[in-house]
């Protein structure tokens, strides 16, 4: 930093971020340093704490449900970047700067209104084996049982829900990019996917670095869907690691071992961001 | 064409659930038939359904909180989030990508994992089962996204522009809000309208951190009452409640759709 913009750039700078800083340190990390303290102890919510070391993380890599937990997890994030954002962009870039353009995202925006509860409303009886969607494509397919194609037909349900936010927020994108480089491109004859790949692909770049971002962070904490659907299951093949989690916490009552999924997923999650974050930023 | 063509079929295809879902809750309660679920009833009792929800599940006060809650963290936190990403930005903090990556690691953490500790230090802090404590935890989830979305926008806006401001004399507090803002406005329309869905629909912290009717937002509200639909409440009750209670967020899209359409034709190409 030059001296010439040191003295403009203002002295309080530590008191602008300090809000944040302190909500998150206080409401999210600190929950995370408890739950790291109890994935060292066994626990079941009311006597004490017995502190055990690392055994629950020992018991994790033997544990064949977080084997199929993860595999699930490692869908839920490939599909989401080939979905939800790949169609999102698709859909953006389609209704990009032609008349009414916005209108045609609205049916894509709205079932983004829902909630989980209504998600597994409107979809469990269109999924269910005397469901709607096997009449109407006349085969008898047990969406919800067979793994992994329960996990694939939740994560088209996802894909519904979510597609349109992802669209909305890369039409802001393409919205805030400049035009001149676009109508240059134009003038030289360059249209469809070549105008798309060379000029309007590099200018969205920071815009993608959110969207992918956010899903990379939400696919690995999936867990709506799975719990309104099928709760995990039949048989736990369709859990993902949050709902691991949360099984082992709240249905099993071993908040040790729950809090040493917690702290695995964490981890995954938080590391996975970073080396995004590094390799963008 | 073509371009229109896709979009208009793609549409289609995501309005077929969307069209089950008001078919059914406007279907007279005691008719609903899985096997004749895309036929739409003759008759109409969309209202009638949503007010037995409405009895059922008590759903005034809720909504209430919930549109309390659904405006006001977002809101703080779009702010917050807003002023951390200038300061990283613009202002060029030191060490400002490790308090960024600080900010946004509080994304990184499970939901599920927070509410254990949250009810114990809610009941410690005196916040369980107030509104107050949900305003504070709803503002601290929203800040993370709004901090990544406006660190991004703020770091394609030219630098000059703030300096001329400066060299105006303003504090670099005034050209936060009045120049910065300002030229994000559509950055922040989207990141409230993400918060404000995502508090709207909020269950899970709901159902931990809250208890009485007056606190209880309103998916809380509802949970109970939707999943007894298999055993009590009739499926196109659940579906009324779920559509009428999704309602401001439908329109709250429609609206800023509209918002953004306008600010692509001000923005040129004609």
């Amino acid at each position: 930093m030059t001296g010439r913009t040191a003295p403009l750039l203002g002295r309080f700078r530590a008191g602008y971020v300090s809000p944040a800083v302190l909500l998150v340190a206080g409401l999210l990390y600190a929950p995370f340093v408890w739950t790291a303290y109890l994935s060292l102890t066994r626990y079941d919510g009311l006597a004490p704490p017995e502190f055990v070391g690392p055994a629950n993380f020992v018991k994790l890599f033997d544990d064949p449900a977080l084997l199929t937990a993860t595999r699930n997890t490692l869908i839920w994030v490939v599909g989401t970047m080939v979905l939800p954002v790949g169609l999102g962009l698709l859909v953006a870039v389609l209704s990009y700067d032609i008349r009414g353009g916005a209108w045609f995202r609205v049916p894509f925006m709205l079932p983004y209104a829902l909630s989980g509860a209504g998600l597994g409303l409107v979809w469990s009886p269109i999924l269910s084996h005397d469901g709607i969607a096997n009449r109407l494509l006349g085969v008898d397919t047990a969406f919800l049982q067979d793994a992994p194609l329960n996990t694939i037909a939740m994560l088209l349900v996802w894909t519904w829900q979510q597609l349109g936010v992802n669209t909305l927020l890369f039409a802001v994108g393409l919205q805030s990019i400049p035009k001149e480089p676009i109508e240059a491109a134009r003038l030289d004859g360059a249209s469809g996917w070549r105008l798309f790949r060379h000029v309007i692909w590099p200018l969205l770049a920071p815009l993608t670095a959110v969207v992918v971002g956010l899903a990379l962070v939400a696919s690995l904490k999936s867990f709506d869907i799975v719990w309104v659907m099928t709760q995990g299951g039949p048989g736990r093949n369709s859990e993902t690691l949050a709902v691991t989690m949360y099984r082992d916490t709240f249905v099993a009552g071993e908040y040790g071992y729950g809090s040493a999924v917690a702290v695995l997923l964490t981890v995954v999650t938080g590391l996975a961001s970073y080396l995004y974050l590094r390799r963008r930023a | 064409m073509i371009r229109r063509f896709v979009l208009v079929v793609l549409g289609l295809i995501w309005l077929g659930p969307t069209y089950l879902l008001v078919v059914n809750a406007a279907r007279p309660a005691d008719t609903y038939d899985p096997s004749r679920a895309w036929i739409p009833s003759p008759d109409v009792a969309l209202i009638q359904n949503f007010l037995q929800a409405w009895n059922r599940a008590d759903l005034g006060q809720s909504l209430a909180s919930t549109a309390l809650y659904s405006v006001v963290s977002p809101a703080l936190g779009v702010l917050i989030g807003a002023m951390a990403g200038y300061t990283i930005v613009v202002l060029r903090l030191r060490h400002g990508f490790l308090w960024f990556m600080v900010i946004f690691g509080g994304t990184i953490f499970p939901s599920q994992m927070l509410l254990v500790p949250l009810f114990v230090g809610y009941s410690d802090a005196g916040l369980y089962d107030t509104r107050l404590g949900m305003i504070i935890v709803y503002t601290a989830i929203s800040v993370p996204l709004s901090a990544f979305v406006l660190r991004n926008f703020f770091s394609g806006v030219a630098f000059s522009i703030f300096e001329a401001a400066r060299m105006d004399g303003a504090s670099t507090l005034r050209v936060f809000f009045r120049v910065y803002l300002p030229l994000a406005a559509s950055a922040l329309a989207a990141v409230f309208i993400l918060n404000f869905t995502f508090i709207w629909n909020d269950l899970l912290f709901g159902l931990t951190l809250s208890q009485t009717a007056e606190v209880r937002p309103v998916m809380t509200a509802l949970a109970g009452l939707l999943t007894d639909v298999y055993a009590g409440t009739p499926v196109p009750v659940g579906l009324a409640a779920g559509l009428v209670v999704s309602l401001p967020t439908v329109v709250l899209f429609v609206v800023t759709q509209r918002m953004f359409a306008r600010g692509l034709a001000l923005g040129g190409l004609s």
